[in-house]
């Protein structure tokens, strides 16, 4: 209550032209992100919602500048960081979707002392015991571990016990910490892993594994795939005349792509999210007019994370760096974009890891995503083997 | 038992199309002695052919690998004449320089003109396997193969039953004797390398059916590509599909006892023990 007493007084000192400095500046804040390379699409998506929440700032009279940099890969970030940082004196960093370059990223911020809210998913990027860095998302593990654990709940649900499960996992940092999360649940629920297999990413030829797959007696997969992957992996399941339940990793399986490439294969196929679009109705209709497409869950998560920044260094009333870091690990900001992550906030722990974020449940139907778990997010009841699931 | 003889039937099937992709590179080098590294970028070129034939005139990806062969083919002329032609005699570092920056320059282009969007199409038999038992043969892997194959026995009776083939062995041979015998050899080597872009671009339009295209889909098979060819023998035809397919059926059966992600590892390891004994690659070099 102090705290928040505390904050008031200094926004309204701020206000009240003590500190007017501050607010006779723009504001200045780096996005670093992937606009070009292989995840340059999610890196668009990402800009496209920074922009929708930079238009509602400008709307509500915020005084804020962009400043872009590309950064295609991991090499790239620290040079592109110390830019932005010394040369454009921004105040804070949003990005950079890949948690590689996330994490190359945030060895710069942390040393220059520099605050930056990010959405990639990796475990490492807020358990350094860094200052400076936010995670909007929960971490890569907790999806795996509640991509199993949503889906035996609902088979359950659905009557049927699930013994053997079968895991298929792109080999970077992102798809090996979320099987590895799938893998702790699925001991811990006694549940056989009969499939365990990772593959190289930009995998051209997927048979192996549905092969593979075909032979077990799994009867739930667990791919963790970017898109193309996903793609090969649906494909090939139909080619087989595979009908499990398939449980997506997020990434691939949760783009518009996904079931423009798939059509009807895609339907029903869960995914676990950090996020979903039907929660934000408003936003997701100005989106889809605005790009054509649903508002993808990196659109929604970069543009609560640089809601979030402005709104500290509204609070801090100043550029102080480690005044707006202090705003934003203080901040609990439950409007705007923030209010479509699940658990409705954006707000910080002790290690900058989300303290109120967490996973949700996805399914197709057409061409649309819809949130079915857990059942105080879900829109719509979730469908187990063509069936729906009370 | 079925579960190797399902790897090496899908192994074959992949393979014969990693020989079409990787037979245009060979005839660049076994003709103008020059390693391209941009071939990969007509095959991404290739591929967004076979998707626009696809999207805008509903073209099978079959058909529009043909449409593919003609703009791979016009877009690589081009690049001869405009920029290959002029370091044919330079030093091996201009070489690489330039077919490096044209790599550069083509994945840029792409993503400039198409977006960074992955766009895939969509075919009635891409879903579909045929039964023998217990092995499963996939319709769109068929399909590519059938087509690779084609492909390759057409240009192997170019380059063996007519004149334009014989002028572009003679140039690969021996340029100034060519060139008394009256052989515009500039002309060949526009002709030799537009075919080499032509047949990777066809490769793509082939692949589409089961693969994504984005403007960096090419780098997925470059190194494969270096491996086929280099394997099967720089310059040579018949030992592209070969290398291929061997390719293929390493990648495939590898899988059995090892997990997919060495794949690479079990092909790498192979390969370099293949060169040990047979520098040459596998079957010489029936080019040139």
């Amino acid at each position: 209550m102090l705290r928040k007493l505390a904050i008031c007084l200094a926004a309204a000192a701020s206000l009240s032209g003590v500190s007017v400095q501050a607010h006779a500046e723009t504001v200045k804040i780096g996005v670093v992100l992937p606009l070009s390379g292989a995840n340059a699409q999610f890196g668009i998506n990402a800009r496209n919602g920074i922009e929708m929440a930079l238009e509602d700032l400008k709307a509500k009279g915020a005084d804020v500048k962009l400043v872009y940099a590309d950064v295609p890969e991991p090499n790239a970030a620290a040079a592109a960081v110390q830019r932005l940082v010394s040369r454009e004196n921004v105040v804070g960093i949003v990005g950079s979707f890949a948690s590689s370059i996330t994490l190359a990223a945030s060895e710069v911020t942390e040393r220059t002392e520099t605050p930056m809210i990010t959405h990639s998913f990796a475990d490492q990027i807020t358990s350094r015991g860094y200052r400076y860095i936010f995670q909007v998302t929960p971490k890569a593990t907790t999806f795996g571990e509640k991509q199993f654990q949503y889906a035996i709940d609902i088979a359950e649900k659905a009557g049927q016990k699930i013994d053997k499960i079968a895991i298929f996992y792109e080999d970077t940092a992102y798809g090996t910490a979320q099987a590895a999360g799938i893998r702790q649940a699925a001991k811990k629920a006694g549940v056989e892993v009969t499939i365990d297999d990772a593959y190289p990413l930009g995998i051209t030829d997927v048979a192996p594994l549905i092969n593979k797959l075909r032979r077990s007696d799994a009867q739930v997969v667990f791919p963790v795939s970017y898109f193309n992957d996903a793609l090969l992996i649906i494909r090939t399941m139909r080619q087989q005349k595979i009908d499990l339940p398939v449980v997506g990793g997020a990434a691939g399986y949760i783009v518009p792509d996904f079931q423009k490439g798939l059509g009807e294969y895609a339907e029903d196929v869960y995914s676990i999210a950090p996020a979903n679009y039907d929660a934000l109705p408003e936003q997701a209709a100005r989106y889809k007019e605005k790009y054509g497409v649903f508002m993808p869950h990196e659109a929604l998560m970069y543009a609560a994370a640089l809601e979030h920044m402005v709104e500290a260094v509204k609070i801090a009333g100043t550029t102080d760096p480690l005044k707006v870091r202090d705003a934003i690990a203080q901040l609990k900001k439950c409007d705007g974009f923030s209010a479509g992550i699940p658990g409705g906030c954006s707000a910080f722990g002790d290690t900058g890891l989300s303290a109120t974020a967490f996973p949700i449940f996805v399914q197709w139907r057409g061409e649309d995503l819809v949130t079915v778990y857990p059942a105080e997010t879900a829109t719509a009841p979730a469908r187990w083997a063509g069936k729906e699931v009370k | 038992m079925s579960a190797l003889i399902q790897t090496l039937v899908d192994g074959v099937l992949i393979g014969g199309v990693y020989g079409v992709i990787a037979v245009g590179l060979s005839l660049v080098f076994g003709v103008l002695k020059i390693v391209n590294f941009a071939q990969a970028e007509f095959l991404m070129i290739g591929m967004y052919a076979g998707w626009f034939a696809w999207a805008h005139l509903g073209l099978d990806p079959i058909v529009g690998a043909f449409l593919a062969l003609l703009i791979g083919f016009a877009l690589g002329a081009l690049c001869q004449r405009l920029f290959v032609q002029h370091i044919l005699n330079a030093p091996a570092v201009a070489q690489i320089f330039l077919t490096v920056g044209l790599l550069t320059v083509l994945e840029n282009g792409a993503l400039l003109l198409f977006g960074s969007d992955f766009r895939t199409v969509r075919t009635p038999y891409q879903t579909i396997a045929l039964e023998l038992g217990p092995i499963f043969l996939s319709v769109p892997y068929l399909v590519a193969f059938v087509a690779a194959v084609a492909m390759s026995v057409l240009l192997f009776l170019l380059l063996n039953r007519t004149w334009l083939g014989r002028a572009i062995r003679a140039t690969s041979q021996d340029r100034d004797a060519a060139c008394l015998f009256g052989i515009d050899t500039r002309l060949i080597y526009t002709i030799a390398f537009g075919l080499g872009t032509g047949l990777t671009a066809f490769g793509g339009g082939i692949i589409l059916s089961y693969a994504a295209v984005s403007p960096t889909a090419g780098a997925q098979f470059v190194v494969l590509m270096f491996t086929v060819v280099v394997l099967g023998g720089l310059g040579s035809v018949m030992g592209a599909l070969v290398g291929g397919v061997i390719v293929g059926v390493i990648q495939s059966v590898s899988t059995l006892f090892m997990p997919i992600q060495l794949q690479n590892l079990v092909l790498f390891i192979v390969f370099i023990t293949a060169l040990a004994f047979w520098p040459q690659g596998l079957l010489g070099r029936a080019a040139r």
